[in-house]
């Protein structure tokens, strides 16, 4: 059965969307398509990426440099739609790929900052130079990068229409889940985590709504407008990062040297919020944080953390005991002994005795009763209200702790005026 | 095929800035006979000015390079930054233009950015001081202009790190030679610093096939003792071995050729060639030709900058439809282009020729 050729040149644009998104990712060098013939990428004997795909139709502008050539073709591949959120740092947009408007994404359009007179704004570069290089299951893709004539960025990121986790663990009247579910999540956060540091990547922030969830029910680690490469040795880095409800006593302490720890503590305090349905450790200020940690974890001390007392801003309230493991199996015994036992490693004090990414993915809480949901079957919220929350996710100004402070933090505590 | 040559894959250097020799030489034709064809209008027939062969461009994009580097060392940027800031310099240039944008600015906008990208912030107004006619407006002009030529790919590897891993792991093998190994690493790390910035090895090979590179050009036996000649013995027998042998030769033979690349511009080059009065004099005629055939639209920044944002505002207020089609969220960039040269022509050369 012979099909119309006008057919057969769509024919790719009925496959599912992941592999439309894993075709565009490969191909993503239009430089390549354009200096056409030449058979190898390079001499190295690294073999050429899969064939381009047909060229998007209209022939561009030859009055353009190569450059604004290339820039053309990236913005022509997708069509703008429906505004889905605006903030002082970006708006986001739904949008479509052009061949395929099954296919939906995001376009993040990045507002030039007017207060900020040093150019491109550093939480942008830092996104996109991440993104661009961290591929994974379980991190947010970005499909493409270009300007719009007006000199804005436009970053088009995967679609991901089932909100975010913090909006899950909010919604106590209408979501249950359980540790099943937990263990689910924990597994694909804990993969993302660790795929940032096997790249040598620190994410610096995060948080419940900092993962998005796919339409398949995947979880994605976002935004990336705090994070930083590993410092080279005894270069030092800023401790004013990650929001202060999921952020690490070293970097209370103002600890210049850190590590991939940093990010492991983050993860759990999400872990513990996942078992409370509220945040851990909600604390007011620095300080309030720090008492909030001494009391529900220990007080660091040079006995449990050697040279801690050493770091610039060492300040404890007073001496609290180190809670037990029986402590922990009251709060958090849903998860089960050996989910306890991962959660307490991954909320050690001393940041050199925290259980590194690697490590909690080799433990053996993923192996015991129950097994993890398998993700389609994972609680969810109806996809309205999760797109919503997604424009509201990506349009929000990366890691600003001090805006977080302004706004989210009301809301949350109507949120606890409802239990 | 190890997994981390596959992730070396997954990295924007490979995706986007990585070409064969070939397609190298193509794109830069190719960027050459667009900014032909775009001055070439501005001109009458009867006075069409002469203009720069890719050869040429490359020549004083070369230069500028050094410029840069120079540049660099006097604002005491650390290496890594430094080597960032070339690299998008260069990688600027492959898809824009000498004629089209001038190298003296975007070397400025390149430190500038490097520094960004790599996470260092540099006061702008700072860095502007360090150079002599410089203010912070002119190197934010091109900073966009930058980012789009560069694909947006700010993460460039570096072949340093990988340096100071051979070099530990020299250490282990040969524990009684630590003077030789030192000397090497001093001489390697310089080369590094260098020859890989002012030549393609970035954009045809991968940062540890640089980095061997340079330990060939400075101990040849080092490089044989990190890639042994059938070490890997395995217990599956000689079929195993025969392909090892196959990747091995294929391995020595990419590292020989870029060894060869770099060796045409070797650190010493910079003092006894690039930085002597004859040289800069020999250049003189080239940047003269520079000055007579380029695109005087666009050479100066800060105006071309201040159109486009002045554009772009009065943009803004057009009357928003309830369905917007795609050509008026995306717009037409080629009537932005025109308008934008309206507006320029006549302020030609309002603020001289660069340098």
């Amino acid at each position: 059965m012979a099909l119309s050729p006008v057919v057969t040149t769509t024919s790719s644009a009925q496959n599912q969307n992941t592999e439309n998104f894993q075709t565009l990712r490969a191909v993503s060098s239009p430089l390549k398509a354009l200096a056409s013939g030449s058979g190898q990428t390079s001499s190295n004997g690294t073999p050429k990426p899969a064939l381009a795909p047909a060229p998007t139709g209209q022939t561009l502008a030859p009055t353009l440099d190569l450059a604004e050539q290339m820039n053309e073709e990236e913005k022509r591949k997708y069509v703008k739609g429906k505004k889905l959120g605006e903030g002082t740092y970006a708006v986001v947009f739904l949008g479509h790929l052009r061949s395929s408007p099954a296919t939906r994404v995001a376009i993040k359009k990045i507002k030039v900052q007017k207060e900020y007179t040093e150019g491109m704004a550093p939480d942008a570069v830092r996104e996109l130079k991440h993104l661009q290089e961290l591929q994974h299951p379980n991190i947010i893709s970005l499909l493409s990068v270009f300007s719009s004539k007006d000199q804005n960025l436009n970053l088009v990121l995967e679609y991901l229409p089932l909100g975010d986790l913090e909006m899950l663990i909010r919604d106590t009247d209408n979501v249950r889940y359980g540790a099943a579910d937990i263990k689910a999540w924990m597994g694909m956060l804990t993969r993302a985590v660790w795929f940032c540091h096997e790249n040598f990547v620190l994410h610096r922030d995060i948080k419940p709504n900092n993962l998005l969830i796919a339409a398949d029910g995947e979880v994605k680690l976002a935004d990336f407008g705090l994070a930083r490469s590993f410092a080279d040795p005894h270069r030092h880095m800023t401790s004013n990062v990650i929001t202060r409800w999921y952020r690490p006593p070293e970097l209370l302490f103002g600890a210049r040297y850190y590590s991939g720890a940093v990010d492991v503590w983050s993860v759990g305090t999400v872990f513990a919020e996942l078992i409370l349905r509220a945040p851990y450790m909600p604390g007011n200020n620095e300080l309030d944080q720090i008492k909030m940690i001494c009391e529900s974890i220990g007080t660091p001390t040079e006995d449990n953390w050697p040279g801690v007392t050493r770091l610039p801003e060492y300040t404890v309230p007073g001496q609290h005991p180190t809670r037990g493991r029986d402590w922990y199996e009251m709060r958090f015994g849903i998860v089960g002994t050996d989910g306890v036992d991962l959660l307490m490693k991954t909320l050690s004090l001393n940041p050199q005795k925290r259980i590194t990414a690697r490590e909690m993915l080799q433990h053996r809480w993923w192996h015991s009763e129950p097994k993890p949901t398998r993700k389609d079957d994972l609680p969810r919220k109806d996809e309205s209200a999760g797109e919503d929350k997604m424009g509201m996710d990506l349009k929000r100004r990366p890691g600003m702790v001090a805006d977080e402070d302004r706004g989210a933090k009301v809301a949350r505590k109507l949120d606890f005026g409802q239990r | 095929m190890a997994t981390e040559d596959e992730r070396y894959r997954q990295s924007s250097q490979f995706r986007l800035w990585s070409f064969s020799p070939t397609s190298l030489r193509e794109l830069r034709n190719k960027t050459n006979d667009l900014a032909k064809q775009q001055i070439a209008p501005r001109f009458a027939a009867d006075a069409q000015p002469e203009f720069l062969t890719p050869g040429e461009e490359s020549t004083l994009v070369q230069f500028f390079t050094t410029e840069l580097i120079r540049a660099a060392q006097f604002c005491e940027l650390p290496t890594e930054i430094r080597s960032t800031a070339a690299v998008f310099f260069r990688r600027f240039y492959i898809t824009n233009s000498v004629m089209t944008y001038p190298p003296t600015e975007l070397l400025k906008t390149s430190l500038f950015f490097g520094c960004k990208a790599e996470g260092y912030y540099i006061r702008l107004a700072k860095l502007a001081e360090m150079f002599p006619n410089t203010t912070s407006e002119q190197i934010l002009a091109g900073e966009f202009l930058l980012c789009q030529g560069i694909r947006f790919a700010f993460d460039v590897r570096h072949p340093f790190r990988a340096l100071e891993g051979a070099i530990l792991e020299l250490r282990k093998r040969l524990p009684e030679e630590e003077g030789r190994i030192a000397k090497a690493h001093a001489m390697a790390r310089d080369i590094l610093k260098f020859s890989p910035l002012l030549t393609d090895a970035y954009f045809h090979y991968t940062p540890s096939q640089i980095m061997m590179a340079s330990l060939l050009m400075v101990d040849k036996e080092l490089v044989e003792i990190l890639i042994p000649a059938g070490s890997r013995t395995g217990e599956d027998g000689d079929k195993h071995m025969g392909s090892n042998a196959e990747m091995r030769e294929k391995i020595i033979r990419t590292i020989e050729s870029c060894r060869s690349m770099m060796e045409k511009e070797p650190p010493q080059r910079m003092k006894e060639y690039w930085e002597t009065p004859e040289l800069v004099k020999s250049l003189k005629p080239l940047r003269k030709k520079l000055q007579k055939c380029r695109d005087t639209d666009r050479a100066d920044l800060v105006a071309l900058q201040r159109a486009r944002r002045e554009q772009a505002t009065t943009k803004v207020k057009k009357p928003t439809g309830t369905v917007q089609s795609d050509g008026a969220v995306f717009g037409e960039a080629v009537d932005a282009r025109d308008v934008k040269r309206r507006k320029l022509e006549g302020a030609n050369d309002l603020f001289g020729p660069p340098l």
